[in-house]
């Protein structure tokens, strides 16, 4: 898929702004605090419906303006899409050629995005919330539905704590049978959930390993593992997954009580990396943990071609500076004339990778984005 | 801005109304300003007499200006089958469709720890006290379709299960109006499912 127009209106420092894309590189060139990170975050809202710095819709609004509006138009292999996500002071609007969705999952998913930034590097070393924020966006942009079990999950994981906090205010008898019945809830959804991330993994490591061994020249294999706070004998049987979280919440009940929180489940999960066999969040060097940080990322690339059936977009904010050079020329070279890849960067010197001879420039100053070549 | 405070106060008691904000508010009392005086009169008599006048049912606890409540009194009705629902609005939505002819049992309210809502906070034991005696046979649950409603749902049911009376689970449609959030495949397939027993 290509995003062949990107409209802003009042959205962050860009009061109107129309730009047209190639279907290779674009290149966005600027000083910092210009507006390029921004360009890259209303591509992502325009696929996710959700900001990947913010989760408060409002700051994309330009300062001292009602609404702010972003709108793409996008072409898929079977036709043309026109995206447009509008967010006010009351809330979002997500329209789908021109229809208002009332449901997320009805809108997510149309636009497969890929976006590698700086941050993402610490997705080896950073604590499991950022791996399992990974996990879950990566998966909710090829199965909405995900994104709603998700949200259910929270809903009753908030309920459920609430209750084992306030132990003791009601009668016992009432509270067990509460406590039981949230048990349940929790359970239908997290065995949904954790299930489709042994799915998700399992598949991202056929993609990421050979990409892995292709980074580093064969010296190197990357693993991935699921870490799961219960045990799980088959992932894909969800009627056994259920009897063992069962388990594990009656085998926890008296310490969950104590400490009035829910001690099991997705919420508490993580992914497991291993290069040679060595856990990488433990042992592996800066370089390692980088280069698993961008296997993952390229691996998704592959990924979601196999899922969805066509390339998503590559979004790459200020890491191309970042890679060194072999790092590089594999990012490059897996992309060319396959993935529609935005990038930025302060500066093009030192980038001589074929790739970007034939890509677009943009100069990105103040708030406006120009085509330079 | 500054109004006089018989206007002021006008606007604060239509900000208590829900979906009312200040700019509304204020155009309301502009308007209440401009009506005939009969009108504003008939207007304020309504307010107080939907007060004073409606009560809960002692029986379904739905909203009724006698009790026992009209759909209680009613013996063409099906006795042997209860409805139940969160609040009154859910009574009048199922009435007008026409459909069903049994009894209701309103509960005011669903299981939410996180508002501090237990079962005895909701109407929970006056239900079970009308399944005392064997005329009741069905119990069909109506609440909500979300985390609070189901909770509160099974929660009915756990109770009930042991008398052997048949609990059916039914989904009214899909929520309104609802912001836009990451909702809700499962809620349509199920309003589509209709009754299933639980
Ligand atoms: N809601 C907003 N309204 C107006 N300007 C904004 C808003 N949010 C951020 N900015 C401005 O955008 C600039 C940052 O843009 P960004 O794309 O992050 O920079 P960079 O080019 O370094 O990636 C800053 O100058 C900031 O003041
Ligand atoms: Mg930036
Ligand atoms: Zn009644």
């Amino acid at each position: 898929m290509h995003l062949k127009e990107l409209q802003l209106n009042n959205y962050r420092n860009y009061k109107s702004e129309e730009v047209s894309f190639q279907d290779q590189v674009n290149v966005f060139i600027g000083e910092n605090a210009q507006g390029k990170t921004n360009i890259m975050e209303a591509i992502y809202v325009l696929g996710f419906a959700k900001s990947h710095r913010t989760p408060r819709d409002k700051e994309l609004i330009r300062w001292d303006c009602e609404y702010g509006k972003i709108e793409g138009r996008i072409q898929k292999r079977n036709g043309p899409l026109s995206l447009q996500i509008v967010i006010s002071q009351k809330g979002k609007k997500a329209k789908y050629n021109h229809i208002e969705q009332r449901r997320l999952t009805d809108y997510i998913g149309a636009l497969n995005i890929v976006m590698f930034a700086p941050e993402d590097l610490n997705l080896v070393k950073g604590s499991p919330q950022v791996r399992r924020r990974f996990i879950d966006m990566e998966i909710g942009q090829i199965s909405p539905v995900y994104l709603h079990h998700l949200s259910q999950y929270q809903k009753i994981l908030q309920q459920r704590n609430h209750l084992l906090r306030d132990l003791g205010r009601r009668r016992k008898s009432e509270q067990e049978m509460m406590l039981d019945i949230l048990t349940e809830q929790l359970v239908e959804y997290a065995v949904k959930i954790v299930s489709k991330r042994h799915q998700f993994l399992k598949m991202l490591q056929e993609w990421a390993s050979p990409i892995h061994s292709g980074i580093t020249k064969g010296k190197e294999s990357l693993e991935i593992q699921y870490k799961s706070s219960v045990q799980v004998s088959d992932s894909a049987d969800m009627t056994k997954m259920i009897e063992e979280y069962n388990d594990k919440f009656t085998k926890i009940k008296e310490k969950e009580m104590e400490r009035g929180t829910t001690m099991a489940g997705p919420h508490r999960d993580d992914l497991m990396l291993y290069v040679n066999e060595k856990d990488v969040q433990i042992y592996g060097s800066q370089g390692q943990q980088r280069t698993t940080a961008l296997s993952l990322k390229l691996a998704e690339i592959d990924l979601i071609k196999s899922e969805v059936g066509e390339y998503p977009l590559l979004l790459l904010d200020d890491v191309l500076s970042e890679l060194d050079d072999s790092r590089q020329s594999h990012l490059l070279n897996t992309i060319q004339g396959k993935v529609q890849t935005f990038v930025t960067t302060t500066s093009v010197d030192g980038i001589e990778h074929e790739t970007l001879k034939s890509a677009s420039l943009f100069n990105v100053e103040h708030g406006t984005a120009t085509l330079i070549k | 801005m500054h109004y006089p405070e018989p206007i002021s106060k006008l606007i604060d008691s239509f900000m208590k109304l829900p979906g009312i904000g200040p700019k509304t508010a204020v155009r309301l009392a502009f308007f209440v300003l401009e009506m005939k005086e009969d009108d504003v009169f008939e207007f304020g008599k309504a307010l107080v007499n939907a007060k004073r006048d409606l009560t809960y049912c002692s029986n379904c606890h739905h909203i009724t200006d006698r009790d026992p409540c009209m759909i209680c009194e009613d013996t063409s009705r099906d006795q042997t089958t209860i409805c139940v629902v969160h609040d009154s609005k859910d009574v009048i939505a199922m009435e007008k469709m026409r459909e069903y002819r049994g009894l209701y049992h309103v509960l005011h309210g669903a299981i939410s720890p996180v508002e501090g809502i237990g079962p005895e906070d909701i109407k929970v034991a006056e239900l079970i006290k009308r399944l005392q005696d064997d005329t009741v046979q069905e119990l069909i649950m109506a609440t909500d379709p979300n985390i609070e409603g189901e909770a509160t749902a099974m929660y009915i049911s756990r109770l009930v299960k042991p008398t052997g009376i048949k609990i059916t689970r039914i989904a009214h449609g899909l929520p309104v109006g609802g912001d836009l959030e990451y909702a809700d495949e499962v809620t349509l397939s199920r309003a589509l499912e209709g009754r299933r027993e639980i």
